[in-house]
């Protein structure tokens, strides 16, 4: 087949790879945020408004999109620093659910159920390969940044990150505010690339999906959400039953992680393979040891 | 007319406890949030469809669809919580593999229905109304009505005048100790994860019948209002999952009457964000519940 | 220099009173010594002191500054270092990661430039792994630098909790317990790296159950018994003060 055939799927990959590496930054600094999809939906509508109803151009849409969903972030990171744990995914869900009524509420700026339709497409493959290669980039340097470094202990241990130094209000804000950027900017390209945007696309289904591409691929490295995501788009491409029992796939696919892989493939393996490393330098010293010991008087 | 919104919003609202206890029963005990109580509570409507559908008598598939609830209840607890349990903190991946457990379950209703809504048949339920002072009541309105309180009466009893109760309410005390005295956390876990299941079970099949309309979705929208009537009652609390449960039903009839459509969905959210800043240990919720869900 | 001082410290859990008017002074350059039997209150100190947890009547002081109502990472960020008696390192994360997190307030490139990845900020990186390098280079731990964390033995974590600590260029350093669990060889060698940390002009505070330990290093040693001071002086005058000896041994 020709690349044409595959096309729609790269481009859907892309997209999910954006909304993907929204949700695993909150995960990486130990929040647990699913606000994805209303920072999604957000940007979405925002683009989705500027564009169709005002003929705005793409590039400030989107940028803007990107706005809104940074100063939302920020803005329920504030609330959101005084809760913990389950309570958080609770007040987020919330979250979730608000934008999405309001959605539906806002007829007149949102067209309410039936959505806005008809928005020019004008994001093409190259452009969000184009985000893509800047997105990898910021989170590459993200996580060999001292941020990184604040995200990765706050995330395993919050009161060491404190008694270090490590603000967890700042750093958690900090990781709501670049959550919310990159889910508004995503789902502002979104809007101008399917044409269409309505609530129910910023459901149920899209906090499974999107969780799941980091289940799969791991908290913490920035290949991780890479292999989810491309794992989790290409499946039903690869057999029809798979393609037929998505959702019970993809149920599977969660609960075995979350059992035997609980760091996701990426970050699983390397834990793994330096654990093994460990294991050889030590038997390596102790064999070192016992030929001394036979050697010595 | 008020008074007729009154009474419909306590019967929705009844009903909506029923399905909340058992999540807050698996939530106080275990401190699990089950994402899958949702569809827990559609295969409890499934089971007695399919019942009805072979000639069973209705009391009987509802006598089923709690067993068929409470069964699933505990293999998702099998199959999802008990894996996780030797390591220390599971509050997420507990909250991941029941997201995963839901996914299974519903997707293999949807084959089950091949997509369709399921209604039971005509007459499985003599359709009857009466009219007390004015307000019209339906008999499956009683019947809904008596069914929760009888099993509300049932759990309370179970909880705090049987031994298996006393259990339960030692583990959720601290498990640790709990099993320094003896008691078995296996049996407690099967226990809470039964007779929650079993609740959500009844609860699917007292939906089902009011709207006449099964299908496997129908546990989501369930789902995200017992995360309303569990806060706002408090997490974990008995009581308060009843009270909060009757007031949201009063909360959304009478938004849905006044409100224009959307608004009522928007407002009941707003409200479950707001009580989680401002009391997040809810109406009845202990102090413990307050320490848990605030950061110091 | 500065030293850190404890005023009239008073700590009640609802109505259990944890530590009751401890006063006392951790002076730079030096090993103090905190001692007590089991459940004397020994930890809750250290969590008072780095904003863990609250003190219900009392004051802190590090120099001028007032710490008794700054939380965790205040304290923190004002130069108070600890280790915790029972580990608490990254598990998975590698030894040098575990380091490098120590220097998280020394790290002077702004947030900014940190997420834009500029030169300035490469840089500081490589030189802090540098630095950590040099660390475990000075501690003997150069070999485990790639391991992760959880898979070393028990007394090399607690060597990596103090480098940790050590690389966060502490003014005043709280070590709950270092020694515990650990054989009198390798005890010996980290008390003389405390020693080593102490000239150089940090202050320690060294909580401990081992008697000996603290009097081959300490100067000065306080006694902690059910929440109260009951001595304080040097080893040789603590070692033979009955009150002392009879919360050691039990009164008769």
């Amino acid at each position: 087949m020709s690349f044409a055939a595959y096309q729609p799927l790269l481009d859907f990959f892309l997209l999910s790879l954006g909304f993907a590496y929204s949700q695993q930054v909150v995960l990486r600094a130990g929040v647990f945020s699913i606000a994805t999809p209303a920072f999604a939906a957000l940007g979405g509508y925002c683009s989705a408004i500027l564009v169709q109803r005002y003929g705005a151009p793409a590039i400030p849409s989107v940028l803007l999109a990107l706005v809104i969903g940074g100063v939302a972030g920020f803005l329920i990171s504030i609330p959101l620093a005084r809760l913990r744990g389950v309570f958080q995914a609770i007040a987020t869900l919330a979250l979730v659910q608000i934008v999405v009524s309001l959605a539906y509420y806002l007829e007149p700026l949102t067209g309410g159920a039936t959505g806005i339709h008809n928005i020019p497409k004008l994001v093409n493959t190259w452009h969000l390969l184009a985000v893509v290669a800047v997105v990898i980039w910021f989170m590459y340097v993200l996580s060999r940044s001292g941020v990184g470094r604040a995200f990765d202990v706050l995330r395993q241990d919050e009161m060491v990150g404190a008694t270090l130094g490590v603000s967890i209000a700042r750093y958690h804000a900090l990781a709501f505010i670049i959550s919310g950027a990159l889910g508004g900017l995503f789902g502002g390209l979104q809007s101008l690339y399917v044409f269409t945007i309505e609530p129910e696309m910023f459901g149920f289904a899209f906090l499974t999906a999107v969780l799941t591409y980091i289940i799969l691929g791991g908290p913490r490295s920035v290949l991780g959400p890479i292999v989810g995501t491309a794992v989790m788009v290409a499946l039903p491409e690869i057999s029809r039953p798979l393609a037929e029992h998505r959702q019970f796939v993809q149920g599977a696919i969660l609960m075995a992680m979350i059992v035997f892989l609980p760091h996701g493939l990426v970050d699983g393996l390397e834990v793994a393979w330096r654990q093994r490393q460990a294991r050889r330098l030590d038997k390596e010293d102790r064999e070192k040891r016992r030929a001394h010991a036979v050697a010595g008087p | 007319m008020i008074a007729q919104q009154l009474l419909n919003g306590l019967i929705t609202g009844s009903v909506y406890a029923l399905f909340a206890l058992g999540f807050t029963l698996v939530f106080g005990t275990h401190k699990i949030l089950n994402l899958a109580h949702g569809s827990v509570f559609m295969s409890g409507a499934f089971a007695a469809y399919f019942a009805v559908l072979n000639g069973l008598p209705l009391w009987f598939a509802m006598v089923l669809a709690m067993l068929c609830g409470g069964l699933v209840c505990y293999v998702i607890e099998l199959a999802a919580f008990r894996p996780l349990r030797s390591r220390g903190q599971i509050e997420f991946a507990a909250l991941i593999a029941s997201i995963g457990a839901n996914l299974m379950i519903s997707s293999l209703a949807q084959r089950i229905s091949n997509t369709k809504v399921l209604r039971f048949p005509f007459g499985t339920f003599p359709v009857q109304f009466y009219t007390v002072m004015g307000v019209r009541i339906s008999l499956l309105q009683i019947v809904i009505v008596c069914v929760v309180a009888i099993l509300l009466a049932g759990l309370l009893f179970y909880m705090y005048r049987t031994s298996f109760g006393r259990q339960v309410r030692a583990v959720s005390g601290n498990e640790r100790a709990a099993r320094l005295l003896g008691v078995s956390p296996n049996v407690v876990f099967f226990q809470t994860f039964f007779i929650s299941g079993a609740l959500a079970g009844m609860a699917g099949v007292l939906i089902g019948l009011s709207f006449n309309s099964i299908h496997f979705l129908m546990g989501e929208p369930y789902l995200l209002r017992a995360f309303v009537v569990v806060v706002l009652g408090g997490l974990g609390s008995i009581t308060g999952a009843v009270v909060a449960g009757l007031l949201l039903g009063v909360i959304q009839t009478l938004t849905v009457a006044y409100l224009p459509t959307g608004l009522s969905d928007a407002i009941i959210f707003s409200l479950l964000f707001i009580i989680l800043l401002v009391r997040p240990s809810g109406l009845f919720g202990s102090a413990i519940t307050a320490t848990a869900a605030r950061r110091q | 220099m500065l030293s850190l001082a404890l005023e009239r410290v008073s700590k009640s859990f609802g109505g259990v009173q944890a530590v009751s008017d401890v006063s006392l002074e951790v002076t730079p350059g030096q090993i103090t010594g905190l001692i007590g039997p089991n459940g004397a209150g020994k930890t809750t100190v250290v969590n008072l002191i780095t904003g863990v947890l609250r003190l219900t009547e009392g004051r802190i002081r590090l120099g001028d500054t007032d710490l008794t109502e700054a939380n965790a990472s205040t304290v923190a960020r004002l130069g108070v270092s600890r280790t915790f008696q029972n580990i608490r390192l990254l598990k998975e994360a590698s030894v040098l990661d575990n380091v490098m997190i120590g220097f998280h307030r020394q790290e002077e490139t702004g947030l900014a430039a940190q997420l834009v990845g500029l030169p300035s900020s490469w840089r500081e990186s490589r030189s802090l792994v540098k630095r950590a390098q040099a660390l475990l280079e000075r501690f003997g731990m150069t070999r485990f630098a790639r391991h992760p964390a959880g898979a070393l033995s028990y007394g090399h974590q607690r060597r990596v909790e103090m480098i940790r600590a050590i690389a966060s260029g502490p003014r005043v350093l709280l070590l709950d317990e270092p020694v515990a669990g650990m054989n009198d060889v390798e005890a010996a060698e980290l008390g003389h790296i405390f020693e080593d940390v102490a000239k150089s002009g940090v202050a320690l505070l060294l909580i401990e159950h081992n008697i000996r330990f603290v009097n081959a290093l300490c100067r000065h040693v306080y006694v902690l018994d059910s929440g109260r001071l009951i001595a304080q002086g040097t080893p040789g005058q603590v070692m033979h003060d009955p009150g002392v000896i009879a919360a050691y041994l039990g009164t008769s």
